[in-house]
């Protein structure tokens, strides 16, 4: 025990010199309170894992979102507060009923964390949500989020109708032009937070981000890409808006994006996915985060 | 079900309850007294003992109504006696050892809180090197905390040897606590009430986080609302979640801001009126915990208690609360039968 003390004393001193006394203070006390709901780890092996440079995030293994917490396990991105913002944006702006309910579909999921915050929000049995992503990791993960928010993960019988909202995380490659098969498109909303880091950017990330969150969730440029900015991923995502019955009239379309990304991701949504009606939104940074498109 | 009107109802009702019991039991006492006075001539000596003994009592009861009982009616019911409350303490003169002390009150508040059957948690604090708190906010959730504990706002002063202090002399150091009223929905984001509009508060994110997003996995929860008609402002950073904090502050705002609205309701009222309730001054120094002579005094009432550990360890902050609510009764009653005359 006295070990423990002296170890978490100089282990403190070293997370002070590295993200400021407040910030430090701060995240000890989160490690404590962790600590005492669940007793595994110790306070020197997380104060030690953090000083290493690793999120916050995974060594407490949740991460608030909204009203929500939300599981967080490496290498799955950890959902973001500009994406929080957003979201709870986006929730406040449509009223979805069980008699007049949405269908959501929710691209590189991750977590599950936009569209597990939608019907988390939105009235029970007004929200059927949809999250695709390529990695095994992530979707057991949003699987895992669900079940934490009591939300079901699963298609329901079509025989009892909705009652609660459901969110189903499917495995699949954007790149695969089948992907949408066993899905019932048209979809009312469209949300995606997909890798937007350039590969240049992308070298220059802090440690936290770099070493510990899947490289695939963050560069936004393919292997077989012409383009080094980062924007693979709107222009794939278009051309799946392009294709017949994805939207119906009125349909929205959200997608977040990296800073001094907007405008071109507002030009490829309206010269290759066709939807002219686009808008964009400030994350409270005052960083243009998303692009709003109505079909 | 109870429709808005049943509960009207039944709240009138309630508050009646006080002015019922105290008249039957005068009406009551009143009969009985009648039935005794035939019995103290009563041939039998024991039956005149105990029919004396029986007067005594009875005029006793008689009279606490007439003294106490009744005048305290006059007290109209507290138009605040539904709100939990917030505490806010901060640490004055003094450095870390008032940093120490502010610890040891909020120790006293929370243990009293929990006495009482009120829930307590604390929704901010900093806490200093040495083991104290530079400030805290306290939430404590009951009906009529706020009531209760209203007259804790003050400079609270400590003498005392610090345990830091290795040449044994004695410092003098102060913690300024502000007693809040909370409402029930205090935490809803939304504005637009008689408190404040929404378009008045503005909402800021603490700190640059350069391109954010993907870029950055930092936790930056903290959130400043600014009020603008009164330029108040309220901080919040110890939760993790910005949307918690963003909650946390507007139940501050609230609670500062409808402590204005109080404040004003009493200085109108005052202006109208005789000086009814005491200064709300603040930077009033209102209770002295004095070490060396074992001895709590409250300057506004000169009321002394002379076991500091049953104050600070025990529930000797009733007898404080109980002494300062008695006062603030006479004043209003003082102030009942002034305006009458």
């Amino acid at each position: 025990m006295r070990s423990d003390v002296t170890a978490v004393k100089q282990l403190f001193t070293g997370l002070v010199s590295s993200l400021g006394r407040e910030t430090a203070t701060r995240e000890l006390k989160w490690m404590k309170q962790t600590l005492i709901a669940s007793h595994s780890p110790t306070l020197p092996a997380m104060l030690q894992r953090r000083l290493s440079g690793e999120p916050l995030q995974y060594i407490l293994g949740t991460t608030p979102f909204g009203p929500l917490d939300l599981l967080t396990r490496p290498p799955t991105l950890i959902p973001r507060p500009e994406t929080e913002d957003w979201t709870l944006r986006l929730a406040d702006m449509l009223t979805p009923t069980p008699l007049r309910p949405l269908t959501v579909l929710d691209l590189c999921t991750g977590t599950g964390c936009i569209p597990l915050l939608l019907c988390h929000l939105w009235p029970p049995g007004s929200t059927r949500a949809y999250g695709i992503d390529v990695s095994q990791d992530a979707i057991r993960l949003a699987a895992d989020n669900a079940a934490r928010c009591n939300i079901p993960s699963s298609q329901p019988s079509s025989l009892t109708p909705y009652s609660q909202n459901v969110f189903i995380p499917m495995l699949g490659d954007l790149r695969d032009p089948d992907v949408f098969k066993s899905l019932l498109p048209p979809f009312d909303i469209i949300t995606a937070n997909p890798p937007y880091i350039p590969k240049r950017e992308y070298d220059e990330l802090p440690v936290s981000v770099k070493d510990y969150e899947d490289p695939a969730a963050l560069l936004g440029d393919l292997p077989d890409s012409e383009e080094q900015d980062g924007l693979s991923f709107y222009r794939l995502i278009s051309q799946l808006l392009r294709q017949k019955g994805m939207l119906r009239d009125g349909s929205i379309v959200a997608l977040e994006v990296g800073r001094a990304q907007a405008d071109a991701v507002e030009g490829i949504l309206q010269q290759s996915a066709g939807l002219r009606n686009t808008q964009v939104w400030k994350d409270p940074w005052n960083v243009k985060r998303v692009v709003l498109a109505r079909a | 079900m109870s429709s808005p009107e049943d509960i009207t109802r039944a709240r009138q009702l309630k508050e009646l309850e006080p002015l019922h019991e105290a008249w039957s039991n005068w009406t009551h006492a009143r009969q009985s007294l009648e039935e005794t006075l035939p019995l103290m001539q009563d041939p039998d000596p024991t039956m005149r003992t105990l029919a004396s003994e029986e007067f005594t009592s009875l005029t006793h009861t008689l009279s606490t109504h007439i003294s106490t009982t009744f005048p305290s009616l006059l007290v109209p019911p507290s138009s605040t006696r539904d709100l939990h409350a917030l505490l806010e303490l901060k640490a004055g003169v003094g450095g870390s050892e008032a940093a120490l002390f502010l610890l040891d009150l909020l120790r006293v508040y929370v243990r009293y809180a929990g006495s009482v059957g009120w829930r307590t948690s604390i929704i901010q604090s900093s806490e200093t090197e040495s083991g104290g708190m530079r400030d805290a906010i306290l939430e404590i959730k009951g009906e009529g905390a706020y009531d209760a504990l209203r007259w804790e706002s003050g400079v609270h002063r400590v003498q005392r040897v610090p345990a830091t202090e290795s040449s044994g002399r004695t410092h003098t150091s102060t913690v300024a606590v502000i007693v809040l009223p909370l409402s029930e929905d205090a935490e809803s984001v939304s504005g637009n009430d008689e408190l404040f509009k929404m378009e008045d508060v503005k909402v800021e994110v603490m700190r640059a986080r350069g391109a954010g997003g993907q870029h950055v996995n930092k936790t930056e929860s903290a959130v400043r609302l600014t009020h603008t008609p009164t330029g108040i402002t309220v901080s919040m950073q110890d939760e993790r979640s910005q949307h918690q904090n963003k909650r946390r502050a507007f139940q501050v705002l609230r609670a500062r801001l409808m402590d204005v609205k109080l404040s004003q309701d009493i200085a109108n009222r005052r202006a109208t009126r005789r000086n009814l309730v005491r200064t709300a001054d603040r930077s009033e120094k209102i209770r002295t915990y004095n070490y060396a002579q074992d001895r709590v005094t409250d300057h506004r009432i000169g009321l002394s208690l002379m076991n500091l550990t049953s104050f600070l360890e025990g529930d000797g902050v009733q007898d404080f609360l109980d002494a300062l609510r008695r006062n603030w009764q006479e004043e209003i009653m003082e102030d009942v039968v002034g305006e009458s005359e």
